[in-house]
């Protein structure tokens, strides 16, 4: 009986999580009809195994930026979709820090010394290369100096959190900026202003505090 | 205040703005989104294993904003340097930093620095090449021989090594050190009656600090150490009781038990009159003093001093009980006491108070001397700015070479620095940003900031644990073309000495053979020269141990000190007095500063005259006055400030306002108290006596409002603190 009692604690602590996650909260005047209910629909949700993907609510609501000119025309396209490289093997620092970063000069090269030499976009980059000067890309995702904006937390929250799949990590990074995976160069395409971040932050149950973003 | 926009037409413009933000908001977003595009993000070439961006890394370095030495640790992220806090691994600021340590990132990136190195051509400083400007410098040099002179503020570590190298390479001796804000009379005293001029202090072990004018919680000495000091001798032992005598309220006043408000130069006499309650009334036993001692005690009696200084008979013989009960205790004296013409003596009575109650060897110890003389900080004082200017004046100087000082703001003009300076032939100054002297130079150097380059500083006062602090870059030069210090210096020495400086490639090439010349000891880990120099930049500093000294107290002659004669034509003592934050006016650039509230006054951006309310009333002067304040030597325009915390004799001016080419944020406001000063020497020390000098006040019929934060000096009968009468509170009444 007493294992029971435990097993019931930790399927209400999994399921806390989980109503939190759906905006359902276990009161402390929840019947125990409901409570029972809600437990077998835990038990049913782990059992299962596909916990949390579907139970977040990515932000709605989108933008038409500006087409940037990179001094290289990087195909987003070509490393995402046709050669299935994850955002975050460039964009390394993502998981570690507020920004995501720009893949080091030296990482493009490691591939690229042997990797579609001919093309004239790696002739570019080479030179840049042997030049010792990274290239100055244009920053195309930007939120004022008064907002504190992390990478880390975001991918904490939406993939690590919940298990999700890192090797799906674009479907997350898609939220704030598109199917980069149709992309050459980034483009702009959600509005990234504070009513859409607030608005996604209710939904999924983010900080509230003004102090969160702006400090 | 100038300025068309009153607050209306700003709330009208506000409102204008905010209609038109969202008319243009319409689709989307236009107004907090920042357009894409327009910005450069440039990647790392090659990644540094240990740098993620957007997370910062804290390195450990030196403060430079006062001469005080405290250890910080700087956060960098991106190769610039953020965040200044106080670094934890140093005995004297234990991880705490104080307001001016913390705007050292304003001054690194201050828009009025100094970018390129310029010349003096046809009358206008023009922007030269280095080699030009070094080639001018060193061919004056050659000539000048005993001529050469440098002026510098506090300086320490390898930095005053080089320049007494430099000086000896070209023969002269003339390395003038000017502080304004300086604890050089003390120190004298300390020198002839303990053996050592900075003997440490031991406020944690005090039971009562006694304080006149030393303001140790802001600008006496290293005020962040004993900031940490004062907080031990209120929480250990029980809680300790501070007394301050001072002719104006500063913030160690503002933080006492008792504040006495006494006339400048009255501090001796009520020193001396403690010391002669307690050895005779409570029988201190004073076989430590000698007889001239005992006969100049005997000589100020608690009545007459009563009379003479206006502070009760009965505080004094309180006071004199208190200290008499709670031993030890702890008795300093600061500028206002040694800004006296006689201020020497004055230190010296208030000096044998510590003596007649055990103080010496208790509370106050004598730190052991430390090794490599070369490195101990050479310490400004005022008496070389009287020096450098009448020797300038007298054409014994023909090449002059200024850095940290500005002696063209500071000086009072009485002094006639400004003749001085013309009198100086060829004059370079080696500055991060123009002010009033390197305006007049022949050769202005552009410097890297403190948080750009190399260093060692050795803090005139070691809290505890002696140490050699380290500075080094916390990040790259922020303009390409400007030079470190120490990098200047060593140029100047590979001219001079070549077969000995050529060696080194740079400055850090200097101090990395430096460290490695020094004796084992000195290496934190064992055999391992490399490491070892690692682990002291990671901590920031090497350790020195200097075992502690027994003291012997030498019965130094003391004088009464001499009164002055009150004077009708200026009745009122004119105090420059110093705050954390401006400091001696080199601060006056930093917005931070500038915005921070005056302690007391809570005054903001500006320069004022505190007066008493019922001097202000006698003379019919309301808050916000313009008055003008005159000396015998010249007068200053300032809005008077009405404070109870200043002695009703005495007119208070802050000092480091009144610039006049120290860029766009120190230009144009408020007034400079230095100017008006007499050239009054310290009798024995010869330091400029900076609270002797005595005004007259007359009005100039304008008025405008004090910008102040808080805006009443009462509640409002609201209760926001519920207060009861001093007398019915038993600790006042103690004292």
């Amino acid at each position: 009986m007493a294992l029971m009692g435990q097993i019931t604690k930790i399927i209400e602590c999994v399921l806390r999580q989980v109503t939190a996650m759906m905006s359902i909260r276990l009161h402390g005047n929840c019947s125990g009809l409901c409570r029972t209910l809600l437990i077998l629909l835990g038990l049913a949700v782990v059992h299962e195994g596909v916990f949390a993907a579907d139970k977040v609510y990515p932000p709605v609501g989108t933008y038409d930026g500006k087409d940037v000119v990179q001094p290289i025309e990087f195909p987003h396209n070509i490393h995402v979709k046709i050669n299935k490289i994850n955002c975050m093997y460039c964009h390394t620092y993502a998981r570690r820090s507020k920004v995501a970063g720009i893949p080091p000069t030296s990482k493009c090269m490691g591939c690229h010394k042997v990797i579609a030499t001919d093309k004239e976009r790696i002739k570019k980059l080479t030179q840049y290369w042997e030049n010792k000067e990274p290239p100055p890309w244009k920053k195309v995702h930007d939120v004022p100096d008064f907002v504190h904006f992390t990478h880390e937390k975001h991918l904490k929250k939406f993939v690590f959190d919940r298990d999700y799949p890192v090797e799906n990590v674009k479907e997350v990074c898609a939220f704030c900026h598109g199917d980069v995976q149709n992309m050459t160069v980034a483009h702009k395409v959600k509005p990234l202003n504070m009513g859409w971040c607030k608005n996604c932050h209710i939904e999924n149950g983010g900080p509230g505090d003004c102090w969160k973003c702006h400090k | 205040m100038s300025g068309t926009v009153n607050r209306r037409d700003f709330l009208k413009m506000m409102g204008l703005g905010g209609v038109s933000a969202t008319l243009g908001g319409c689709d989307l977003p236009t107004t907090v989104t920042l357009e894409e595009g327009k910005e450069e993000v440039t990647s790392y070439l090659v990644p540094e294993e240990f740098v993620i961006p957007g997370v910062g890394v804290w390195y450990a370095s030196t403060c430079a904003q006062c001469p005080a030495g405290c250890g910080i640790n700087g956060r960098v992220r991106e190769g610039r340097v953020l965040k200044l806090e106080g670094n934890p691994e140093t005995a004297l600021n234990h991880g705490k930093l104080c307001m001016m340590g913390q705007s050292g990132v304003q001054g690194q990136y201050n828009p009025d620095r100094v970018t390129t190195p310029m010349m003096r051509e046809g009358g206008t400083l023009m922007p030269v090449s280095w080699d030009k400007a070094m080639a001018a410098i060193k061919d004056k040099l050659g000539a000048a021989g005993d001529r050469v002179a440098w002026m510098t503020g506090t300086i320490s570590g390898h930095q005053a090594a080089l320049v007494k190298n430099h000086l000896d390479a070209v023969g002269s001796a003339r390395h003038y050190k000017y502080e304004t804000i300086n604890s050089a009379v003390w120190q004298a005293v300390n020198k002839d009656m303990l053996g050592h001029a900075m003997p440490r202090l031991r406020m944690d072990k005090a039971k009562v600090i006694l304080s006149f004018g030393a303001d140790f919680l802001g600008t006496w000495i290293s005020p962040v150490h004993f900031a940490g000091e004062y907080a031990k001798f209120r929480t250990h032992n029980g809680r300790g009781t501070l007394i301050v005598a001072e002719p104006k309220m500063s913030i160690t006043g503002g933080s006492a038990d008792l504040w006495l408000p006494v006339r400048p130069g009255s501090e001796a006499a009520l020193a001396l009159a403690i010391a002669n309650e307690l050895m005779n009334a409570h029988g201190k036993d004073a076989s430590a003093l000698s007889p001239e001692q005992k006969a100049l005690i005997n000589s100020h009696g608690v009545d007459a001093v009563a009379k003479t200084t206006g502070v009760d008979a009965g505080r004094i013989k309180r006071i004199a009980n208190m200290l008499n009960e709670r031993t030890p205790s702890l008795v300093l004296a600061g500028a206002t006491v040694e800004g006296q013409a006689d201020g020497y003596n004055a230190v010296a009575a208030i000096m044998l108070l510590n003596v007649l109650l055990g103080n010496i060897g208790n509370t106050i110890e004598v730190p052991g001397d430390l090794p490599f003389a070369q490195l101990q900080a050479a310490q400004g004082s005022t008496r070389d700015l009287v020096a450098f200017a009448n020797d300038a004046k007298a054409k014994q100087v023909d090449v002059a070479l200024f850095y940290g000082a500005n002696p063209a703001y500071g000086a009072p003009d009485a002094l006639g620095v400004k003749e001085a300076l013309d009198a100086i032939a060829f004059k370079v100054a080696v500055t991060l940003f123009q002010d009033e002297t390197s305006m007049q130079a022949d050769v202005v150097l552009p410097a890297a900031s403190y948080l750009e380059d190399w260093g060692t500083h050795v803090a005139a006062y070691q809290g505890g644990q002696n140490a050699i602090t380290m500075q080094q870059p916390l990040m790259e030069k922020l303009h390409a073309e400007t030079r470190g210090f120490g990098d200047i210096l060593l140029g100047l020495l590979q001219a001079a000495k070549k077969d000995e400086y050529g060696k080194f490639a740079d400055y850090y090439a200097y101090l990395r053979n430096a460290y490695s010349a020094m004796p084992a000891s000195y290496k934190s880990i064992a055999g391992n020269d490399e490491q070892s120099w690692n682990a002291a930049l990671q901590t920031g500093l090497i350790k020195v141990d200097a075992p502690a000294k027994t003291i012997k107290v030498a019965a130094v002659a003391v004088n009464a000190p001499v009164a002055e004669k009150d004077d009708t034509q200026y009745p009122l003592r004119l105090v420059a007095s110093a705050r954390l934050g401006l400091w001696d006016g080199r601060h006056a650039n930093l917005p931070w500063l500038q915005e921070a509230p005056d302690q007391i006054s809570k005054v903001v951006w500006d320069s004022w005259a505190e007066l008493h309310p019922a001097t202000a009333e006698k003379m019919g002067i309301k808050q916000g006055d313009q008055i003008k304040v005159s000396s015998a030597h010249g007068s200053v325009t300032v809005q008077a400030v009405l404070l109870k915390g200043v002695h009703p004799d005495v007119i208070a001016i802050p000092m480091g306002q009144g610039h006049e080419g120290y860029g766009r944020y120190a230009d144009g406001r408020g007034a400079n108290p230095l100017k008006i000063l007499n050239p009054i020497q310290e009798k024995k020390t010869g330091e400029l006596a900076l609270a002797a000098t005595r005004v007259s006040i007359s009005k100039t019929g304008e008025h405008d409002k004090v910008v102040h934060m808080g805006s009443s000096d009462t509640q409002m009968g609201r209760r926001l603190v519920v207060t009861i009468p001093a007398e019915q509170l038993r600790r006042t009444e103690e004292v």
